[in-house]
């Protein structure tokens, strides 16, 4: 129905897609997985038009077609449904529906009548009930994700994709989304479907391509692979794999016997994290394992404040701190190093100095006036302590490396003295010698006494910088890894683990 | 997370612009309105007997009878009067106009109802269609625009309404669409501020005129008319400055203190409303000058300005006369018993020198 | 080959953009005085050069909030009426002595800021929204506490007007300790460098634990104090309270100053000497034109000119 063969696209610096072959057959649930930056939003733009291959073509109902622009791949019948809807959320469902091509009357005036009947028959095909004629926006979430289906279906589609559709639906709405995907499976249509719920894959799709640093590293029919080889395939790692002690900088365990620095309990944040529960010692460092979206990094916004939840506790050193406020964590002595480092670590514009000093301001100014003698003492033991390296200290943090921003970002925390340090994916996207030098200062860190959380998606550092493990899935925690079981292989089975009981309704 | 954020910093940056372009489009489209009041700001009171007429003299220019009109007489007394007024009454000049139209109303015991624009057009056709379902007889109004008044007219026209315009004409056909236009004359306000520049400079030197908003017709009007005097009556008087000061006191100031640095011999100052020449009197006090030193002439009336010539540092003011009740009613009323009423009827405004100045300062609004 | 020369051309156009919108400024206003020198009239005398500073002291200081506001990504709209309603209560309290007078107003124009803060920093309203609905409220009010123009006859008020010390007039020593003011507490002080960290990078800004919403609100607050004050200054100038015209495009003028200072509207850097130098290019272009008696259209063309130019300078250059 639609294939891409040999398809390669290459971003400055990036070679997001490495001649990727991929077929989407009438009637056919394909899944589309992989881990962050594997490919698959690339692939997916290639297949919709917004992007044009390198190399390779794109084939749809067996002749090669050069799709410019998305609107082109529309009107040949291929349509997306992306997480977040993008109707018109004042109209009313019927107009969504039916938009740009409304039962016309006399006059070249809607015929609303007819309008809000077939719009009422097409989501009833769909085995949806809702009033046609109220406004988008009054409706669910789910409810409009099923409009937007139920338009694709209705401008006969014949090929869906699904980026992550579930990931904000209640349980009750994801099985009528179900229904909906098999519905549209015994039409003939084709189904892509993005999404990292494993439980989700194994119940609806029928074939998988997985992707891998842009290239396929498999693919196949769904039921001939379980699950811990996809995770796998997913992560990159064999299982059984020899161990080869020491290629990062990780020295091992630490000593860990004190009562717990950070007390997590029942943190639930709607459609992302779902009573996680939490503990780390001083000098303990607590790794999170999981799939891309399966709730580490909320975990670790929701401890440090930036993500409000909608139940839990958090303490520190046995005294409360109050949830959904970041100076409140950080006066706690939570750090948080984010996830996307350029985005919300950094402030780019501001120099080396001015970041480092920025958390502890207030505690390096009297009377609201900034201590520049105190400041560049600071600044100068960290710079040597973590060798920052910069032209100087007014140097742009926008202007250094990667390593460098990071290190930039750890020295803000650290002059804070925190007492826990939630470290989001520290090394990513930083060079070899960085990436070692910020592996060994966390075992520093927590060797000085500091309560560690990691999350990391390079799995090799996930094992060997973790006291113990804690795996979420779906945004709950559905083992722990200690002790000898800290390893790959744990870690996979953990991960490719079917649900215990029953399904999570 | 890195897309959303650009997305956001630029829709932002988008929206600062519309939100620049915006407060641009309302504040010049505030100061236009405000300076179009401005400029007709405070004309003085003649006492209690109102606006005399300046033109026609009884019996010449085009005139307009009720039969020509159509519609039924009726009696004034009995009648229900509507006036819209165009703008927030913020200003002397709104002020005293439309305490005039209601004095003269309540003085003859006529049923009035008013409306207020806000300086917003639609908002005064839909007052004027309003009044005329409340069950307005006849209409005075003070136009905000003297474009788009079809739709109104027209249901005036189908009930035979007789309308009077007040201190600014519309476009539209008198006596058919309307029955007059009582108004001040611009161009010989203008004119008259010449004559008294002339006479305060003794014809001869360098002058400087400060104009009031740009694309504003009482500026386009009050300009020709000195300008076109001086021509033609002393020619050794020079215009050697035009700026304007937009009708405001600050502006006026600001003009006129870079006007006498860089013109020290400026012999007289024209400010086309008494605001701007208020602000020029600032200006030159700030500068160490001596009163009567630049000659000053401005137009409107209002007793700060009187004041002024009182004081010495003005010459003369020209008025522009704001009390337009006692005209308006009684040619509702002549219009009404079935005689005829002239199209055209242009105020007279008069005028403060030293002569009047102290004496009449009481009338100056 | 190609691809490589294009680079390379867009770093030079890049740095030579970047040394416009930092030295541009003093670049005009220097071109601007050596015309003046050249070809004025009279322009060269200690009474013009008073001139000039006193009427560029009220859009100095209203440019200092505005330049605080942009730091931190937004804009203040409300600035020109919030000194009509600086105005208003000036008039009203005048009875009540000198300093009510000036701290009636004064926190007339803090009040509106607090509004503008708290729509920006606790509703999350877009701040060029939430300043464009005080920009209106606050005139509003001001013409309902003052409909019409009224005379200030004070002698204080005029002695601030136009007194001076040593020749220096007192609205021109204000301006300039506020603009110290401001430039000590952009550059010395906890609330400053908040400040722009927030501007810069709002997500890292909340991360770091910084009180984001407080120095946003602190900054609303200083911009309308500021314009407030300007609203003072104005009144006494002109010996009048004149809320209907008073301030009008004030904003723009401002906003002027600031960007063609150098301050970027994408927040991060705010730039003290570069918005004084800037209000005074503002300043000697309407008065070059002036004082040569071209039409004043021209003055609004040259003006809409230079905010073009400024803003081509410092619009964001390819990555951050």
């Amino acid at each position: 129905m639609l294939a891409v063969t040999g398809v390669s696209k290459v971003f400055p610096g990036v070679k997001a897609l490495s001649d990727v072959d991929f077929t989407a057959r009438a009637g056919e649930v394909h899944a589309l997985v992989g881990e962050n930056g594997a490919g698959k939003s690339t692939l997916i733009k290639v297949l919709t038009g917004v992007y044009l291959p390198d190399a390779g073509e794109v084939v749809h109902d067996g002749t090669p077609v050069r799709f410019t622009t998305p609107l082109q791949a529309q009107q040949a019948g291929i349509s997306t449904i992306y997480q977040e809807v993008n109707l018109v959320p004042l109209m009313s469902v019927a107009r969504n529906l039916l938009l740009g091509r409304e039962p016309r009357g006399r006059l070249g005036l809607i015929d609303f009548r007819r309008m809000h009947r077939e719009a009422d028959e097409a989501l009833r095909g769909l085995g949806i009930r809702v009033d046609v004629r109220r406004p988008l926006r009054e409706l669910g979430v789910g409810a409009q994700q099923m409009v937007a289906l139920a338009r694709a279906v209705a401008i006969d589609a014949r090929v869906v994709i699904m980026d992550e559709p579930t990931s904000s639906l209640e349980p009750r709405e994801v099985r009528t989304l179900f229904d909906v995907i098999r519905m549209l499976r015994e039409r003939g249509i084709a189904v892509v479907y993005v999404s990292h719920r494993m439980d989700e894959l194994y119940e609806i799709c029928d074939s998988v391509t997985v992707l891998r640093d842009g290239r396929v590293v498999h693919t196949g029919r769904l039921a001939d692979l379980d699950r811990l080889r996809l995770v796998s395939l997913m992560l990159g790692r064999e299982i059984g794999e020899v161990r080869s002690e020491g290629l990062t900088k990780f020295t091992g365990s630490h000593h860990a016997s004190a009562e717990p620095m950070l007390h997590a309990e029942g943190l639930t944040v709607r459609h992302q994290l779902r009573d996680v529960s939490l503990s780390i010692r001083p000098g303990e460092v607590v790794g999170l394992g999981g799939l891309l979206g399966s709730g580490r990094s909320e975990t670790a916004r929701a401890v440090a404040g930036a993500l409000p939840t909608d139940s839990g506790r958090v303490s520190v050193g046995g005294a409360p701190v109050r949830t959904g406020s970041t100076p409140a964590a950080i006066r706690a002595g939570i750090s948080l190093l984010p996830e996307d480092r350029k985005a919300e670590g950094i402030v780019p514009g501001l120099s080396v100095r001015e970041n480092i000093a920025l958390a502890a301001l207030p505690s390096l100014s009297r009377f609201g006036l900034v201590d520049d003698a105190r400041i560049d003492r600071i600044v100068d033991t960290f710079v040597k302590r973590l060798r920052i390296k910069s032209s100087g200290p007014h140097q742009k943090v926008g202007e250094l490396s990667g390593g460098n921003q990071q290190k930039v970002l750890l020295a803000r925390w650290l002059a804070l003295h925190p007492k826990v340090l939630l470290l989001d994916e520290p090394t990513r996207g930083i060079d070899v010698g960085a990436k070692a030098e910020v592996q060994a200062l966390i075992d520093e860190l927590a060797d000085d006494g500091l309560a560690v959380l990691l999350i990391s998606s390079d799995t090799e550092e996930l094992i060997e910088g973790s006291d113990r493990i804690l795996v979420l899935k779906d945004g709950a925690v559905v083992d722990e890894l200690t002790g000898d079981a800290v390893t790959e292989d744990a870690l996979m089975r953990a991960i490719a683990a079917e649900p215990a009981g029953s399904h999570h309704d | 997370m890195k897309h959303t954020a650009l997305l956001r910093r630029t829709s932002a940056r988008t929206l600062l612009a519309t939100g620049l372009l915006t407060s641009l489009v309302l504040t010049t489209g505030c100061t236009k309105s405000e300076d179009s009041s401005d400029s007709d700001k405070a004309a003085p009171q003649q006492g209690d007997s109102g606006q005399q007429v300046a033109s026609p003299s009884a019996g010449s220019g085009p005139t307009c009878t009720i039969d020509a009109y159509g519609g039924e007489k009726l009696d004034l007394k009995s009648a229900t009067v509507g006036f819209s007024q165009s703008e927030k009454e913020a200003n002397p000049f709104r002020i005293a106009e439309t305490a005039s139209i209601e004095a003269e109303a309540k003085k003859r015991g006529v049923k009035l109802l008013t409306a207020n624009a806000q300086s917003q057009f639609s908002k005064q056709i839909s007052d004027v269609q309003d009044l005329i379902a409340k069950g307005a007889d006849l209409l005075v109004i003070a136009p905000l625009n003297s474009d788009g008044w079809e739709p109104v007219l027209r249901t005036a026209a189908a009930k035979h309404i007789p309308i009077v315009t007040v201190d600014r004409k519309i476009n539209a056909t008198a006596c058919k669409d309307y029955v007059s236009f009582i108004g001040s004359d611009f161009v010989e306000q203008g004119k008259r501020a010449a004559d008294e520049m002339i006479e305060a400079t003794g014809g001869k030197g360098d002058i400087a005129i400060l104009l009031g908003s740009a694309g504003n017709n009482v500026t386009t009007e009050r300009t020709k008319g000195f300008v076109d005097q001086i021509k033609a009556k002393a020619p050794g008087l020079k215009v050697v400055f035009q700026q304007t000061g937009e009708f405001a006191r600050e502006k006026g100031q600001s003009v006129t203190e870079n006007l006498i640095q860089s013109k020290p011999g400026i012999k007289g100052i024209y400010a086309e409303n008494d605001e701007m020449g208020l602000g020029a009197v600032n200006a030159l006090k700030g500068a160490g000058k001596k009163a009567g030193a630049v000659k000053i002439v401005t137009i409107d009336g209002t007793r700060n300005a009187v004041q002024g010539i009182v004081d010495g540092w003005i010459s003369g003011v020209i008025e522009s006369n704001p009390r337009f009740g006692p005209l308006a009613f009684q040619t509702l009323d002549t219009f009404t018993k079935g005689s005829e009423v002239a199209q055209d009827i242009v105020i007279k405004d008069s005028a403060y020198t030293e002569a009047n100045a102290q004496s009449d300062l009481d009338k100056a609004y | 080959m190609t691809e490589l020369t294009l680079a390379q051309g867009r770093v030079d156009r890049d740095r030579l953009l970047r040394l416009l919108q930092e030295y541009g400024v003093y670049a005009g206003v220097a071109a601007l005085l050596v015309f003046n020198f050249a070809f004025t009239d009279h322009f060269v005398s200690a009474e013009n050069f008073r001139t000039q500073a006193v009427q560029v002291a009220p859009v100095l200081i209203v440019a200092l909030g505005m330049a605080l506001a942009i730091g931190t990504e937004g804009v203040d709209l409300s600035v020109g009426s919030v000194m009509a309603l600086s105005t208003s209560l000036l008039s009203l309290y005048l009875g009540y002595g000198p300093w009510a007078a000036v701290l009636v107003p004064v926190a007339g124009g803090i009040l509106i800021g607090l509004a503008n803060g708290t729509l920006v920093a606790h509703l999350g309203v877009q701040p060029i929204v939430a300043t464009l609905a005080l920009m209106v409220a606050a005139r509003g009010l001001a013409l309902v506490l003052l409909p019409q123009l009224k005379d200030v006859r004070d002698p204080g008020m005029t002695a601030l007007g136009s007194g001076d010390v040593l020749g220096v007039p007192y609205l021109v020593l204000i301006a300039v300790a506020l603009a110290l003011l401001v430039a000590f507490v952009v550059r010395r002080t906890t609330f400053g460098r908040q400040l722009l960290a927030i501007g810069d990078s709002r997500p890292a800004a909340r991360l770091a634990g910084l009180p984001v919403r407080r120095v946003l609100i602190v900054v609303y607050a200083c911009s309308g104090a500021l314009a407030a004050v300007a609203g003072v200054l104005a009144t006494a100038r002109l010996t009048a309270s004149d809320p209907t015209s008073l301030g009008t495009l004030m904003e723009l003028s401002a906003i002027t100053a600031v960007v063609v200072g150098g301050t970027p509207l994408s927040g991060g850097r705010v730039r003290i000497g570069g918005t004084v130098a800037g209000a005074v290019l503002i300043q000697l272009l309407t008065t070059t034109l002036v004082k040569h008696d071209l039409p004043p259209s021209w003055t609004q063309m040259a003006q809409a000119v230079v905010i073009v130019g400024a803003v081509y300078a410092a619009r964001e250059r390819g990555k951050r």
